[in-house]
Order: structure tokens, then sequence, then C-alpha cells
């Protein structure tokens, strides 16, 4: 084998299968030619030694058995150590040119079979008619026969060889074949054994005697065979020495040949019970059926070998090889088959009953057989050990010899194994038809590979003889076994020097499983993108804040605003509008500022006009104008609310000689309006006779009023009543009432203050009867200059003092207080101020001037009733007071005994005469006038007790009720008595009499005030005369006495000092 | 071995390691079966009824291939293995009684997106 495994190794692995089969088909095919060989030899045999088998018998098995045992061990040595191979070898090239030899007669015994068989066939048809006894006798003699050539075979060479070769065979072969070898033996054993025993009489009569007749019929036909076979076997000699090649196809041929023939021998194991049972009846049923059987079975014959041929070409090419023995065997074959048919059918169909019976027992009898199978076994062994022993001095003379031997044993196959192999054909026939159904794949396969080797081997194997295949085999056993051994040797040899071990495992592949991710991605996902980032929405972050942002803005502002701006900063344009609004307010305060300073202005100018183009007031005051006067006009006191009422007082302010104020008493019918019950103040402006600039009203009756003094922006009142009432003329008129008369709106002002029920105790409890303004220009004389700084001092003004006097002699002084905050709601602690009302009197101090001024003697007779007050304008401490009495009496604020104490009249002592007025000179001088009750008039000077000057019935006897000094001269001074007669009189011009005389005989005159304008040289100076109709007249003197003239006051002081 | 019948010369003479030249490169064989797969598996999709065909081929081819390098004295075996790729996890290993000294394999791995190809190929030093 090794040889073939330096050619490529393809090769090697094919042709080495191929030789295995080939060889096992070979040698099967060999082994059973050879059974078949044998059995007709043992039976020539017999026939020939049949006198003394009994004793042979005997001896063989004896000897048999002595073998086997020995040839088992030997055999056992074999298997477990395969180191006496090389013996065997060499024997076994003997044997296998022995085989070969044996083969080819085993041909030619075959065909000489053939012959017979159609004898036998003939003579069977011609015996039809002969005796049954006379056919079971023969057969009985034939059993006999048998039994003989079993025992006889056991001697036999051709038996020895068989198992000789059978052992050869089992060392190349593998131990299950082996087996199977081994079983196959056991059967073939049983059959022949069965034959020997039962079947085989008859049979073996046919066969002795075809071979009697038959080997002399066919021997020239035998002869040709033989001449051809030996030509095959010396070229298979040539071949076998040129090519090992061919030697080894052999064993592989005879093994699959032994494979066939296994299974034919099954089969015919089971066939044969029945074989068996049927035998005794055999030979009666034979002769009865012969001819029709014999003609059925002729066609069928030919029928079988037909396809038995064709099965053979078409299937196997292996068996090409031996395809001469087949084609021979086949018609053996078919010939036999078609006869055991006959038997078998023959059986049937006439010993039915009898098989039933039959086979259990002949079941036994196989097992018992199978039993002994194994001693068998090995005696046969033996008997082949001694055969091959035999042989192997032959293996040089094999030619001859052969030829020799193949002669003499076609001759002694006996007759009677004709059956046997009929049996062993038709075996093999079934085999190789079931192996074509089972195997085609293998067979074509091999096909591929056999034309190859058939064209190498085609012309040999035409002519192959099976001798020489035989020592091919034998060769090539002995090399393998010579390979081996030396195989063994070197691995010995080498694994001393080499260590094998095991080495570590490698890891071929480690591929982790995909996992769902990637297998995704694989799958939906773009090729070569990763994933790396999600997308969600948690990066997108939203913050917000709710407060809204503050909003800032720079401003500045200045307390004390200088100008018109007190604040300021950058602007937004939000803010232009508010900014606007601003300044037209700053403006507004200005313009009603202006407005109401401007008004006035205009207000007069256009009553002015009016007055001046108006013929009415002009013929008017024609008509009502005065000797004494230039020019007159009258306060439009033609006002609904006024008519009726009677003009009780008279009062010009002395820092605005134009204000004029006018008492109006209750009117003598009570009309239909409201302020019926109420007394009424209206101030007037005289440059605006059309109507009052303001109406006051007041609850009680108004006794005497004045303005404040730096301004006439208030207003004072007392009353019968005792009370004090004061009017803010600067207050808003919606605070006050307002009437809708004749389509005019009158807006009667509500004292702003009144002390009536409020200071209960500091209260006059008589009426007052004067009040005075207490200026603070105490000094105002001593320091001129200074005097307008204090007049602004007062109408800043916060402090200036207010006198009034009761009738009893009390003098009070108040304080009036401006209130720099305004409630609106009332005040609390001030209950008798107006809501919304900014000033308010607060008492000073009380003086009673009866006590204090009058000296006792006066006093214990009646106390003095005080009429009026005059304060000296150069001094405030100082003032005057007129009484009934007659007297002026003198007294100072804060010291009380100033010198003179009393001004008497010039005789007389005290008397009841009112003094009713008293005027101090307004151009500062201490000289006062006093008008009495009598008629009387004095001039008195501050330093004397007496006066300098007394005039007397100067009025008839009529009382005095007003007296008044000049304002724009200083010695010149009106007079009013009791029967409306105004008298001027000029000092200068006349110091005895009146210089002018005036009787108003329309209307009773009620009281008079001197009005005009001294800082002024217009000479304006007039007189207001307030009659008893209401009608206030304002007559302007003439200019000589309203004129001052130069050196007047020196010429007066000259006449007061020469009447001294 | 294959030493034709009856040469006691060379009975003796065993050579016991391979001459260096020709000793199994793991490396070099490793090249060789990696240009082999690649030039026979670059384009070519898993089919069951083709594949084994495949490996055949590929076995042979490359058993060709690596007795011409010329590793003297050396029995090669080769192993093809193709499996379809699926995503399973896939181990192979291997195991030698073998020689260290001298006998080495040499593996290979081809993979496809249908499939994979493992090649397994040892060498066994003839002494």
């Amino acid at each position: 084998m090794e040889p073939e495994k330096r050619r490529t190794k393809e090769d090697t692995w094919k042709s080495d299968e191929l030789k295995k089969h080939l060889r096992v088909s070979q040698s099967d095919s060999q082994s059973e030619d050879k059974k078949q060989k044998e059995k007709k030899l043992q039976r020539a045999i017999e026939t020939h030694d049949m006198v003394d088998y009994k004793g042979y018998r005997h001896k063989d098995q004896d000897k048999d058995r002595g073998k086997a045992k020995e040839r088992t061990g030997e055999r056992e040595r074999f298997k477990s150590s395969e180191r006496d191979r090389d013996k065997l070898k060499e024997r076994e090239r003997g044997k296998d040119h022995h085989r070969e030899q044996e083969r080819e007669k085993f041909k030619d015994k075959d065909q000489g079979k053939d012959a017979e068989k159609e004898k036998h066939i003939k003579r069977k048809d011609k015996e039809k008619e002969s005796d049954k006894e006379r056919d079971r006798k023969y057969r009985r003699d034939e059993l006999k026969q048998m039994l003989i050539q079993n025992n006889l075979k056991a001697y036999g060479g051709s038996d020895k060889e068989q198992r000789r070769r059978r052992e050869s065979k089992d060392q190349l072969e593998q131990a299950n074949i082996r087996d199977e070898v081994k079983e196959r033996r056991h059967t073939e054993r049983k059959v022949k054994e069965g034959k020997k025993s039962e079947s085989k009489n008859s049979l073996g009569e046919f066969l002795t005697k075809k071979d009697e007749e038959g080997g002399h019929r066919h021997k020239s036909h035998r002869d040709q065979e033989l001449n051809k076979d030996r030509g095959r076997s010396h070229r298979d000699k040539r071949e076998h020495e040129h090519s090992v090649r061919g030697g080894k196809e052999r064993p592989s041929k005879e093994r699959s040949h032994e494979l066939f023939v296994k299974d034919g021998e099954e089969k015919y194991v089971l066939r044969r019970p029945k074989e068996g049972s049927s035998i005794e009846d055999r030979e009666r049923q034979l002769s009865e059926n012969n001819e029709k059987r014999q003609r059925e079975e002729n066609e069928r014959k030919k029928r079988d070998l037909k396809k038995t041929e064709h099965k053979k070409q078409g299937k196997s090419l292996r068996e090409e090889e031996t395809s001469h023995h087949h084609e021979r065997s086949a018609t053996d074959k078919g010939k036999s088959i078609e006869r055991e048919k006959k038997e078998d059918t023959s059986q049937r169909q006439h010993q039915g009953e009898h098989v039933s019976a039959w086979k259990p027992m002949q079941r036994q009898k196989s097992e018992e057989e199978l039993e002994t199978s194994d001693n068998y076994l090995t005696n046969y062994e033996d008997d082949f050990e001694d055969y091959v022993d035999d042989f192997d001095d032959d293996d040089d003379e094999d030619n001859d010899s052969e030829a020799r031997d193949s002669e003499e044993r076609l001759r002694e196959i006996p007759v009677s194994k004709k059956s046997e192999i009929e049996e062993i054909q038709r075996a093999i026939n079934a085999e190789n038809e079931r192996i074509g159904t089972l195997l085609p794949k293998q067979i074509q396969k091999e096909h591929e590979k056999e034309p190859n080797m058939e064209r190498q081997d085609s012309p040999a194997r035409g002519s192959l003889c099976g001798m020489f295949m035989d020592f091919e085999t034998a060769n090539q056993r002995q090399s393998n076994r010579n390979m081996a051994s030396k195989q063994k040797k070197r691995s010995s040899e080498l694994l001393r020097l080499i260590d094998l071990d095991f080495s570590v495992s490698f890891s071929l592949l480690d591929l982790p499983p995909v996992n769902e991710y990637d297998m995704y991605i694989r799958n939906f996902g773009k090729t070569n993108t990763k994933q790396a980032y999600v997308q969600s929405n948690e990066d997108n972050l939203e913050r917000d804040v709710q407060t809204d942002e503050i909003e800032t803005l720079e401003k500045w502002t200045q307390h004390p605003g200088d100008s018109i701006l007190v604040s300021g900063g950058p602007r937004s344009s939000n803010d232009v509008s508010i900014d606007i609004a601003v300044t037209p307010k700053i403006d507004s305060q200005r313009l009603t500022n202006f407005l109401r300073s401007a008004c006035q202005v205009i207000a007069v100018l256009l009553e002015e006009d009016r007055v001046a183009t108006q013929p009415r007031w002009n013929l008017r005051s024609r008509q009502t104008s005065l000797s004494i006067s230039d020019s007159c006009f009258q306060l439009n006191t033609n006002l609904p609310f006024l008519h009726g009422r009677k003009v009780s007082c008279l009062h010009v302010s002395q820092v605005q000689r134009q204000a004029l104020l006018s008492v109006h008493g209750l009117p003598e019918k009570p009309g239909a309006i409201q302020l019926d019950r109420k007394y009424i103040v209206c101030v007037w402006n005289v440059w605006q006779p059309s109507s009052p600039q303001k109406v006051l009203v007041c609850e009680a009756e108004v006794s005497c009023c004045c303005f404040s003094p730096s301004k006439a922006t208030l207003v004072f009142a007392g009353t019968m009543d005792g009370s004090l009432v004061v009017w803010d003329l600067r207050e808003d008129s919606r605070m006050h009432h307002c009437i809708k008369l004749n389509e005019t709106d009158w807006i009667f002002r509500a004292p702003t203050f009144s002390t009536d029920g409020v200071l209960s105790s500091l209260n006059h409890t008589y009426p007052v009867l004067a009040i005075e303004p207490v200026s603070t220009s105490v000094y105002k004389e001593q320091n001129y200059g200074l005097s307008h700084l204090s007049s602004q001092e007062e109408m800043s003004g916060l402090s200036f003092q207010i006198a009034s006097m009761d009738e009893n002699g009390t003098l009070n002084l108040w304080v009036a207080v401006e209130l720099q905050k305004v409630d609106l709601a009332g005040s609390q602690s001030d209950l008798g101020l107006i809501p919304g009302g900014k000033v308010k009197l607060v008492h000073s101090s009380t003086v009673q001037l009866n006590s204090s001024l009058f000296p006792k003697d006066i006093l214990c007779l009646r106390t003095p009733q005080t009429l009026n007050i005059k304060f000296l304008p150069s001094n405030p401490n100082h003032f005057i007071v007129g009484t009934d009495i007659g007297v002026v009496s003198h007294g100072a604020r804060h010291d009380l005994r100033v010198p003179p104490k009393l001004f008497k009249p010039q005789q007389g002592g005290p008397r009841p005469i009112r003094a009713n007025a008293v005027d101090f000179s307004p151009f500062g001088k201490p000289i006062f006038l006093v008008g009495c009750s009598d008629g009387s008039i004095r001039l008195h000077q501050m330093t004397s007790e007496h006066p300098l000057i007394q005039w007397n019935d100067s009025t008839n006897g009529q009382p005095v009720i007003a007296l008044q000094w000049a304002l724009t001269r200083p010695a010149v001074f009106f007079v009013l008595d009791a029967s409306s007669c105004v008298y001027i009189w000029d000092l200068l011009e006349n110091d005895l009499c009146p210089v002018a005389k005036q009787i108003i005989q329309s209307d009773k005159v009620m009281t008079m005030v001197v009005l005009g304008e001294p800082e002024k040289t217009n000479g304006l100076l007039g007189i207001a005369l307030a009659k008893q109709s209401g009608i206030i007249d304002i007559q302007y003197v003439k200019k000589r006495w309203a004129l001052p003239q130069s050196e007047e006051s020196e010429k007066l002081l000259l006449l007061l000092q020469q009447s001294l | 071995m294959g030493e034709p019948l009856g040469q006691p010369s060379l009975e003796n003479s065993y050579s016991l390691r391979p001459a260096f030249q020709h000793k199994f490169r793991s490396s070099a064989v490793k090249e060789c079966i990696h240009a082999i797969l690649k030039e026979n598996l670059a384009n070519v999709q898993y089919n069951p009824e083709e594949t084994p065909g495949l490996t055949q081929s590929l076995s042979e081819t490359i058993k060709d291939r690596l007795k011409a390098e010329g590793f003297h004295r050396y029995k090669m075996v080769v192993q093809v293995v193709i499996g379809e790729q699926r995503g399973e996890g896939v181990n192979m290993a291997a195991r030698c009684f073998w020689d260290a000294d001298t006998d080495n394999y040499a593996q290979d791995v081809f993979i496809n997106d249908s499939l994979f190809c493992v090649v397994a190929a040892f060498g066994c030093f003839y002494y």
C-alpha cells in the first residue's frame, strides 16, 4: 500500500478503496469457486474410496480437532501481533498461485457440470416411468456416498486449501468481515451436512452419473478451455511479476465475491428446511411432474440467463475482470437455479401438508448445527493450514503442476455437488441483483474510475487467470507486512526521540453574537453610521422672570423754588405732557396775581370812562352836587339786597384810601330774600362805584368796623352783641354762599372768625362801640425811613393788634393770627373759625378804662360811658377815649399814668356832654379835635389839659355827629351836625367860624367820612355822605379847600402858638 | 514516509527537525490563506447550496498553494468552514496532539456581510 501513497493523494485513497473492493469480490468468487471445486473433488474422491470411509472419518475427526487447537493458538498470535506476517506472506504467495490454479480447474469443472446437468435432465426424462422405490433406494445410496464424501473432504487438498485461504484473508480483512466469513463457512457447512444427512441423495446420484457420463462427453471442450486458461495463467504470471498492482486487485475482487456468496448462502439456509422436508417425497413427485416442469423450466432458464448476463454487464464492471468465469458460472447458475426452483415448486405442490410439520424440527437442527459450527470452523482452518504447508513447496513449479492439477481436479469434481453449486450460483445472482439496486452510486463512482484501469488491464483481463492473482496479493500482503513492520520499527525508534504533547487549544474563531442594537442598525440604519446622540429636548431650557424691570429716571428738585423751574431732569416722552401742564400752573399763579390787580385797574378805567361818557351821571351829579364840591357821585347802593337798609357806619382804610366800608342795617320791611335778617357790610372801591367789591354778611348788628392796618384784606367788625367778627377778603368765593339776584351772582361772605360765644370770659359784655387797628408802626414817626419796611412786614403780616372797646370802658386787645394751614373740615380747637378759614383772633390783653383813666371824683358820681377811642398815630401806645361827660381821657397801653390825664373843655367841670367825635391830625402833630353833642368844637394838644381853641355855637347848638381833619391840608377839617349841615373849617383863612356851610336838605345825612389821598397832589379830597335813604354820596370839595398851600403847617403852628 | 521497500541505507537517518527555511511559518501561511480568501470570497454571498463546493475548492486551493510554498516533509491539513452570518455567536477551537517543536498551524478568518469563513491549516512534520 505504501508505494501507492507516493502518488497523488486523491488517487491513493480512491485506488485503495477500489482495490479493497476488488479484492473482496475476487476472493469471494474464488472462494466460491473453490468451494464448489472442493465439494466436487470430495465427491469424486468419495466415489473412488467409498469402501473405507468409516475408518477415515473417525481418524479425520480426531485429527481435525487436534489440529484445530494448535491453529487457533496460532491464529490468535497472528491477530495480536503481526510480527509473523512475513512468514505468512511468503506462504501466501504460494497459496495464491495454488488458488489460481484451482480456480481454473473449477471453471473447467463448471463447464463439465453444465454438460452433466443437461445429461441429467435428459435422463430424468427418460426415467420418468421408472419405479419410485428404485429411486428411493438409489437416493439412499447416494446419501451414504455424500456422507463419505464429506469425511473425505477434510482429507481432500481442495478443502484444506479453501480453509487456508480463508485464514489468510482473515489476516487482511477486518474483524467483522472475519465473523461474517465464519458465519458463511458455518452455513456452508450446514448445507453440506444437511445434504449429507438427508437431501443430497438424489442430487448426488444424478451428479455421479452425470460425472461419469459428462466427463467423457465434454472432454474435448474442457481441453480447449484448459488451454485457454493456461495461456491466461502465463500472462497473469507475467503481469504479476511486472506490476504489483494487478496482483493487488485480485484480493479485492475475491472479497467482493465473498460478500455475494454470503448473501446467497444465507438465502440458501432459509430455503433449506423446505428442501429437507421435501426430500423424502421428492422422488415420487419428481417422477410425476417431471415432464411438465422440464418444459417450463427450459423457457425460464433461457430468460434468466439473459437477465443475469444483462445485469452483470450493466452493473458491475468489476466483474468484467472475471467475466469469463462469470459467464460460464452464470450459465451454470442459471441452470442450477432452475433446477432448484423445480424442486422447490414440486415439493411445495405435493408436500404442502408436510412442510408445516417439518419446519420446526429443521430449525432446531439448524440451531444445533450453529452451536457446533465453531468447532468445525477451527477444524477447517487447521486442515487449511496443513494444506498450505503442503503447497509451499509447489510455488516454483506452478505452471506445469497447476495444469495437471486442474485437469485432475476437473475430473474429480463430483456430479453430486452440482446442485450445491447451482444453489450458490443462484445466490450469487440474487446478490448481484441486490447490490445492483442497493449500491448504484458506489458502482457508478467506480465506473468513472474504472475505465482507466480497464484500458490498462483489459487486454490482460480478457484472458485473466486466477492463479497469478493469488501471487500478487500474497506479494502485496508481504510488502504490506514489511512496510508495517518497518514503520513500527521506525516509530518505536522515533518515539524515543520525539515528545508528542497536547498543544494548547487554539481558538480559531470567536465571533460574539451581535447584539440587538447592532442588528437593528445593520438592517435599518445606514451603513457606516453610528448613533452618537439621542435627540431629546432636555437641553432646550427656557428661563423667565415675572417681575418687571424697575424703571429709573433721574430728577432733581429744589425746595424753595427760586424760579419757575423747581424740578427737572432728563424727561422721557411720557412726562412731557405733565411738564407742559405744570408750567402753565406756575404761570397761572402769577397770572392770577397779575389779573387780580390788573382787573381792578381795568375795571376802574372802564367805569371812569362810562361815567365820563354817560350824561345821566353828569346830569345827576350836577343836580346833587353841592356848593362846596366840584363834583360828586353816588355809590350804587341800588342793589336788591341793599334796598331799604340805612347805612349806619362808613369807614375808609387808612392805607388804601379808595377802599370804603359801608355798614347797612336791617331793612325796614323784610323782603323775600334770605339776607333780610342779616346785617350787610359792603366793601367798596371808590373808583368803581357801580357795585361793591365784596358783600359781607353778619348775624349781629354791626356797630363799628375797620380794615386791617397795613392792607385792606381783612375786615374787622364789632357788634352790638359784644362780639368781634373778622372777614378775610382773600378767601375763595366758593367757600361762601352765592345767590343769583337779577341775573348777577352775588357772593355773600360769612365771617371768617367770630368771637361770639367762643371766648366768653374774655368777650365784651357790652356793645362794642369802637374798634381800631393798632398798627405796629409805633416808631413810624421816629424813623421814617423804616416805615415802608414795617408796613411791608405787616403786609406779610402776621401780627398786628386790634383794639375793641365796649361802652362800659373795657378795652380788649386782640392779635390777628393768620393760620398757615387750612383745614377745610373745620378746626377742633378754634371753634369760631369758618371751615377753610385762615385768620383768627387771639385775645391779647384787656384794659379797664374806667378804673384807670378817670379820677375818683368823676367816678364817684357815676361811671362815665366811653364812646370812642383813637390811638395817637405817631405813638400807638397813647390813646384818647371820648366819653359822655364832656372830657376826653388820655391813656397808654403800657404805662398807665400819662399827663394830662383828662382833656377838659375851657370852662366848667365835667358835665353830661357826649364827645361824639375825636380825631387826631393826620400830619403827625399831637393835636386833636373833639366834637361834642352841645355843638362845641375843641382843639386840644396832647400836652395840655385844656384846649387850644374852643368854638362854641358854630353849629347853632346842633350836636356834632362827625368831625374829621382833611387829609390833604393840615388846617382844614370837616364837621357834620345833626341837621345834616356840613361845615368846612380853614383855620388859616378864618379861625373863628367855618369858611363854608352846606346844608343837605333832601335826605338826612347819617354819617360822613373824608376821602383823600395825602400822598398825591392832585387835590382830590372828597367826603362820603351816608344818607338815611341808604344812598352814599361822594362829594369832591372845591380845589381851594383841597389843594395844599405852602407852609401851611407852620402857619398852623404859629396860629396855635398865638392862640396859647 | 513512503520510503520504498528495502533501502537499509536510509533506515536510521531520521531528520527530526525541518530545515529552517522549510519550517512551517505561521505568518507566511496566514498571508497565503488571507490572499486566497480575499480573492475568492470578496463578493460572495452565502448560499447554502454552493457553500459545500466552495469549501472544497477553497481547501484544495489552499492546500495546493501551501504545497507550492515548499514546506518539505510536511503533511498539510486544511480545514475550511463557511457559515452564514446572521448575528449568532460562533466559537471554534482546535486542539492538537503533536510535536510542538516542528508542527504548527495557521488560521485566518474572513468575514463578509453574509458569511464568515474560517480556515485552519495544520502542518505536521514527517520525521
